[in-house]
C-alpha cells in the first residue's frame, strides 16, 4: 500500500516537473523558445484546431498540438497560458506568428509528425 | 440552384440587389451576372474563399474582370483534388439558359493554399472588397476557427444574419470600426433560404470601398 502510494508520489512529481526545456531534449523537435519560454513547466496536452474550441476547453500549462498557425493562436496560447505550442505536419509558421511567441515567451515546436502522433509520443515521454 | 431560378427566386422574395458567390470559384459569375441584370436585378460579383485556417471570407467586386482575375489566382491556389460526385455532388456551370456546358474537375470545398492574410491581400490587390463571411456561425467562421477578428487585419466588413450580431461583434473587438460594411443576408445555399427584401445597403457605401481599392 505504502509503496503504491510512493509511486504515485513519484509519477505526480515526475509529471510536475516536466519543463518545455526537456520536451525539447527528448523529442528533437525544431523549436523557437528562450529561457523563460524554455523554463515553463508542461501539465498535459491539448490537441485541436478550432480555436474557439482551445479557448473553451484547454487548460493553464498544456501543451497545445494543432496544425493552426495565424498569429491568433499566439493570441489564444498566451491568454489560456499553455506552456508550448507544437505546431504539427509541418505546417508553415508565419513569421509574425514566430514574433509574437517570442514577444510571449512562448515556446514553438515544429515537427512532420501528425497531430496523432504526436499526441502519442507526448504520451510516451510524460507529458 | 441554376441562373435563372436564383433570379426569379429572389425576384419573387422582393429583392433588388444579389451576389451569387460560388465556393472557391468564380466560373459562374459572367452567366449569373447576364441572367440577373436582363430581369433588372443589381449583381455584385463575388467569390467565397476557404481560407487554409478555414475560415469563410467573402471576395465582394464592383467589375467582371476583377472577380475573374482573382479567381485565376483562387484557382492557383486550389490543392488538385479531384471533386467525387458521389459524395460532393455535380460542380456544373450553366449557361443563361440553365444548360450545363461544363463541370468543375476540382473540388471546390476545400481550402486553398493561403492564409487569411495573404487572401486579404490578393482580394485587395484585385480591387475587391474583404468580408469575412457568417461571422456569427457555428462552422466555418473567423470566430470558430481563430476565435476572434484579429486586430490589424484590414477587414472591410463583416457579413451577418441579423443586425443584433453587428452589436455583439463590436462588443466582442473594441477596436473594430462600427464604419465598417455590414452586410445582412440570408447567405442561402437553398432557393428556400433566399430571404424577403428585410434589409438594404447604401450601395455608395459600398463604391467608397472600392474606390479605395482602385
Amino acid at each position: 500500500m505504502d509503496i503504491k502510494v510512493l509511486r504515485i508520489a513519484e509519477f505526480l512529481e515526475r509529471e510536475k516537473q516536466m519543463k518545455v526545456r526537456e520536451l525539447a531534449e527528448k523529442s528533437g523537435f525544431q523549436v523557437h523558445a528562450d529561457e523563460i519560454a524554455f523554463d515553463k513547466e508542461i501539465e498535459g496536452v491539448f490537441c485541436g484546431d478550432l480555436l474557439s474550441w482551445v479557448m473553451g476547453n484547454c487548460h493553464e500549462s498544456n501543451a497545445w498540438i494543432t496544425v493552426q498557425t495565424h498569429l491568433n493562436v499566439v493570441a489564444v496560447a498566451a491568454l489560456k497560458e499553455i506552456s508550448c505550442l507544437i505546431i504539427v505536419q509541418d505546417a508553415s509558421i508565419p513569421q509574425e506568428t514566430l514574433d509574437k511567441a517570442k514577444e510571449e515567451h512562448i515556446a514553438v515546436f515544429e515537427t512532420s509528425m501528425s497531430a496523432y502522433e504526436a499526441c502519442v509520443f507526448c504520451h510516451e515521454i510524460g507529458c | 440552384m441554376t441562373p435563372n431560378n436564383i433570379v426569379n427566386m429572389s425576384l419573387l422574395k422582393g429583392l433588388e440587389c444579389i451576389a451569387v458567390c460560388d465556393h472557391n470559384s468564380a466560373a459562374q459569375q459572367k452567366t449569373m451576372a447576364l441572367v440577373a441584370k436582363e430581369k433588372g436585378l443589381h449583381y455584385i460579383y463575388g467569390i467565397e474563399v476557404q481560407t487554409i485556417e478555414e475560415v469563410h471570407v467573402l471576395a465582394l467586386f464592383e467589375k467582371e474582370e476583377h472577380c475573374l482575375s482573382f479567381g485565376e489566382w483562387v484557382k492557383e491556389k486550389l490543392p488538385p483534388i479531384p471533386n467525387d460526385v458521389q459524395y460532393f455532388g455535380q460542380q456544373q456551370i450553366m449557361n443563361e439558359k440553365d444548360e450545363e456546358i461544363a463541370s468543375e474537375p476540382i473540388l471546390l470545398l476545400q481550402s486553398i493554399e493561403a492564409g487569411i492574410n495573404e487572401t486579404c491581400d490578393r482580394v485587395h490587390a484585385h480591387h475587391g472588397l474583404f468580408i469575412l463571411a457568417h461571422v456569427m456561425d457555428r462552422a466555418n467562421s473567423i470566430m470558430t476557427q481563430l476565435g476572434f477578428i484579429p486586430q490589424g487585419l484590414p477587414i472591410d466588413g463583416c457579413e451577418i444574419k441579423e443586425s443584433m450580431q453587428k452589436e455583439l461583434i463590436l462588443a466582442m473587438h473594441p477596436y473594430l470600426s462600427e464604419e465598417l460594411i455590414w452586410l445582412i443576408d440570408s447567405d442561402a445555399h437553398q432557393l428556400i433560404d433566399i430571404h424577403e427584401n428585410e434589409y438594404e445597403i447604401d450601395f455608395e457605401i459600398l463604391k467608397k470601398g472600392w474606390r479605395k481599392y482602385v
